[in-house]
C-alpha cells in the first residue's frame, strides 16, 4: 500500500513526472543507440564478410583486404595451394581494377570492376541473367540504372584513359549477362563483374589476384584453417572473420570511445534526473515519511517504496527511450551510410537482444540506486528531529 | 498500574556546538486508562518528552517503560513493531497520504500489520463512522477539512486498536469549535478505556484531562487532577 502510494505521488505530480521522464527517456535512447553502434559496425562487417560461406580472405602479405593496390602475384598458383589446403572447400580470386563506360570519344564515371572466377565468386547475387561468359559483364544494379542498362544490352568498357586527351584507350564491347546485387558496394556504387582473365588482358596484370575469398568445408574451424593457408602459402597474409573483426574493431576503436563516453553520459544524467526528482518528491513528504515511521512503518519499507519510485521513473523512462532510441538510430545510419566507401549494406547500429536488454536493464538499476541516496537520507533523519522539524 | 514509566529521564540535543537540555531528570508514571495531559510553555520540554515516552527518541540517560518493556533495551525494528501496533499517534499536522482516502490512510497501519484485506476494511469503515467520518471514506485529505483529517488521523491511531494513544498538539491547527469536537472524541475513547497522554498549550484539552502534568524548563514541576 505505501509502495502504491508513493507511485502515485509521481501521477500526481504530472508536470514534474512528465519532464523527468522525457529526459531519462531521451538518456535511454542514446545509451540504447550507443549500445547497438558499440557493436553494431563490426557485428555487422562480420557477417557481411561471411554471406556467402567464403568466411576466409587470403591478401598481399601484412595487408588488409583493398587496403592498398598491391595484389598477389602467380595468382593462380597461390589458388591451386589454397584449395590443395585441408579443407577449403573453394578460393574465389577478385582482381579490383577500374573502368570507363566509353561515350564515342569521351568516357563516363570510372566504374569499379571486379574481375572474379564466375564458377567460385563472393561479391555479388544475381538478380537476373546469369554470371558472366567471356566478354560479358554483370553489372550493379546503380550501374544500370545509371547508365540504363538491361540483360543483353551493350556496353563499351576502356581499362585505361589518356589523361592528356581526355579519351578512352583500349575500348572493348562487353555484353551484359545479369544484373547482380553486390554485398559490399556503397550506397549508388557504379560496380560490374567480368572474368579475371579478362580484367587481367585489359589492365595488362597478368596472373594477378588482389584477393582471395576462401570458403572452409562444413564443420572446419575458420581460425585453424587460416593457420594451415598461412602455413602451406607463407607469402601471402590470411585471415579469418574474426581476425578481421578484431583488425577492424581497432581501427574503430574511436566508435566504441565515443559510444562509452556518451553512454556513460546517458547513465550519469539518468541518474542526476532521477536523484534530482526523488529528492523533490521525498522533501514535499518529508513529514509524511516521519509521521509513517512514527507510527512503526519499518525504515526498510519506506526506503523499498522511495527506492521503488526511481525504478519507476527509470523504467517508464526506459519503454520511452526504447522507441525514441530505434528511431534516432535508424536515422542516424542512413547518415553515416551515406559516407563514402562504406558498404550500403552496412549498419551502424545492430540489435542485439541481450545487450540491449543489459543497457536497459543498467538505466533501470541506476534509477533504483539513484532512488536510494535520498531514500537512505529520508528514513535515515533522525525521528524525533524530523517531527520537530515538521511541526515547527 | 502503571504502563508507562519513565525514570531520571533527561535529553540533549547537540546545537551548534553545545548542547540543549531539553529533559532534566524526569520521573513519571502513567497508569492505564489515564487521560494525562501535559501542559507547559514553549520549549519546555513537553514534545520530547512525548517523544522519548513513545519509543520515538531514545533519552540521554534514564530508563522508560511502556506496557511493561524497557522501550529502547529493544531494537529498531522491535520498538518500530511496538508502534505499529500497541501505540497510537496523533500529531498537530496530521500528515495523512494525499494520494490515498480517508479509508485507505486508516487501512495503511493495518496493512502493515499485517491484517487481512476484508478485515482492514471493515475495521477502517467503522473507525471512520467512529470519528463521524463515514460518509467521508472515499475522499481524499485535500478535499478534507482539517478537522475532518485530524479525525482521520486519529481513526489512523486507533487502526490496530492500540493501548496507549499520544499526542501531540492536536487542536493546534484547528479552530476552537473543531478543536472542542476532537477533545470529545478522546473523551469517549478513555471513557473506552483507552490509555491517552496529551501534550498541549489548548486549556480546553487539558481541561477533560484526569490528570494534568506541567512542565518548565524540561521538568515536571508539578501534576494534579484538571481544572
Amino acid at each position: 500500500m505505501i509502495v502504491r502510494a508513493f507511485l502515485q505521488t509521481l501521477v500526481r505530480r504530472r508536470g514534474r513526472t512528465a519532464l523527468a521522464l522525457a529526459g531519462i527517456a531521451v538518456s535511454a535512447a542514446l545509451l540504447l543507440d550507443m549500445t547497438m553502434l558499440a557493436s553494431g559496425l563490426t557485428g555487422s562487417f562480420g557477417e557481411m564478410l561471411g554471406v556467402v560461406g567464403y568466411r576466409l580472405r587470403v591478401t598481399p602479405k601484412g595487408i588488409l583486404p583493398f587496403d592498398s593496390e598491391a595484389g598477389i602475384q602467380r595468382g593462380d598458383e597461390i589458388r591451386r595451394r589454397i584449395e590443395a589446403v585441408p579443407g577449403v572447400r573453394a578460393a574465389a580470386p577478385i582482381l579490383g581494377a577500374q573502368f570507363y563506360p566509353a561515350r564515342g570519344d569521351s568516357v563516363g564515371e570510372p566504374v569499379f570492376t571486379v574481375g572474379i572466377d564466375p564458377r567460385a565468386q563472393a561479391l555479388y547475387r544475381l538478380l537476373e541473367g546469369e554470371e558472366p561468359g567471356p566478354g560479358e559483364v554483370v553489372a550493379s544494379q546503380a550501374l544500370a540504372e545509371a547508365e540504363g542498362l538491361r540483360v543483353g544490352d551493350r556496353v563499351a568498357l576502356a581499362a585505361d584513359l589518356d589523361v592528356s586527351l581526355g579519351r578512352a584507350r583500349g575500348t572493348r564491347a562487353y555484353r551484359v549477362s545479369g544484373i547482380g546485387d553486390f554485398w559490399y558496394d556503397y550506397a549508388g556504387q557504379r560496380s560490374l563483374a567480368m572474368r579475371i582473365e579478362e580484367v587481367r588482358a585489359a589492365t595488362r596484370r597478368p596472373d594477378e589476384v588482389s584477393l582471395f575469398a576462401v570458403a572452409a568445408a562444413e564443420g572446419v574451424d575458420d581460425d585453424a584453417l587460416a593457420r594451415r593457408i598461412s602455413a602451406a602459402v607463407p607469402e601471402v597474409s590470411t585471415w579469418s572473420t574474426r581476425e578481421l573483426m578484431v583488425e577492424m574493431d581497432r581501427r574503430l576503436l574511436y566508435f566504441r570511445q565515443l559510444a562509452t563516453i556518451l553512454g556513460s553520459v546517458a547513465m550519469v544524467v539518468t541518474a542526476l534526473l532521477v536523484s534530482t526528482i526523488v529528492t523533490i518528491g521525498v522533501r514535499e513528504r518529508f513529514g509524511e515519511i516521519a509521521t509513517l515511521r512514527a507510527i512503526g512503518v519499518r525504515r526498510g519499507r519506506l526506503l523499498g517504496a522511495i527506492v521503488a519510485e526511481g525504478l519507476a521513473l527509470a523504467l517508464a523512462g526506459c519503454l520511452l527511450g526504447l522507441p525514441l532510441g530505434l528511431w534516432v538510430a535508424g536515422r542516424l545510419d542512413a547518415i553515416l551510410l551515406s559516407f563514402p566507401s562504406i558498404p550500403a549494406k552496412m549498419t551502424f547500429f545492430a540489435w542485439e537482444a541481450e545487450r540491449v536488454a543489459l543497457a536497459l536493464a543498467l538505466v533501470v538499476a541506476v534509477g533504483a540506486l539513484a532512488g536510494l541516496l535520498p531514500g537512505v537520507r529520508a528514513t535515515g533523519f533522525p525521528l524525533a528531529r524530523a517531527l520537530r522539524e515538521e511541526a515547527e | 498500574m502503571s504502563i508507562i514509566t519513565a525514570r531520571g529521564v533527561t535529553k540533549e540535543y547537540p546545537y551548534e556546538g553545545d548542547s540543549v537540555h531539553a529533559l532534566r531528570g524526569v520521573d513519571l508514571d502513567v497508569a492505564a486508562g489515564e487521560l494525562v495531559a501535559v501542559v507547559g510553555p514553549s520549549g519546555c520540554g513537553k514534545s520530547s518528552l512525548l517523544n522519548v515516552l513513545a519509543g520515538i527518541d531514545p533519552p540521554t540517560t534514564g530508563t522508560v517503560s511502556l506496557l511493561g518493556r524497557p522501550v529502547y533495551a529493544l531494537g529498531e525494528r522491535a520498538r518500530s513493531d511496538l508502534r505499529l501496533r500497541e501505540v497510537g499517534f496523533i500529531f498537530q499536522r496530521f500528515h495523512l497520504l494525499a494520494v490515498l482516502t480517508a479509508a485507505e490512510n486508516v487501512e495503511l497501519p493495518m496493512a502493515e500489520a499485517g491484517v487481512p484485506k476484508a478485515e482492514r476494511r471493515r475495521r477502517a469503515r467503522e473507525l471512520l463512522e467512529y470519528v463521524g467520518l463515514g460518509h467521508r471514506l472515499g475522499h481524499r485529505p485535500p478535499h478534507l477539512s482539517g478537522g475532518e483529517q485530524q479525525r482521520v488521523a486519529i481513526a489512523r491511531a486507533l487502526a490496530n486498536a492500540p493501548r496507549v494513544l499520544f499526542a501531540d498538539e492536536p487542536t493546534g491547527e484547528l479552530d476552537r469549535r473543531t478543536g472542542e469536537e476532537i477533545i470529545t472524541l478522546f473523551r469517549r475513547l478513555n471513557d473506552a478505556g483507552t490509555t491517552l497522554v496529551v501534550v498541549t498549550h489548548d486549556p480546553g484539552v487539558a481541561a477533560h484531562a484526569g490528570r494534568v502534568v506541567e512542565m518548565a524548563d524540561g521538568r515536571v514541576v508539578g501534576q494534579g487532577g484538571a481544572g
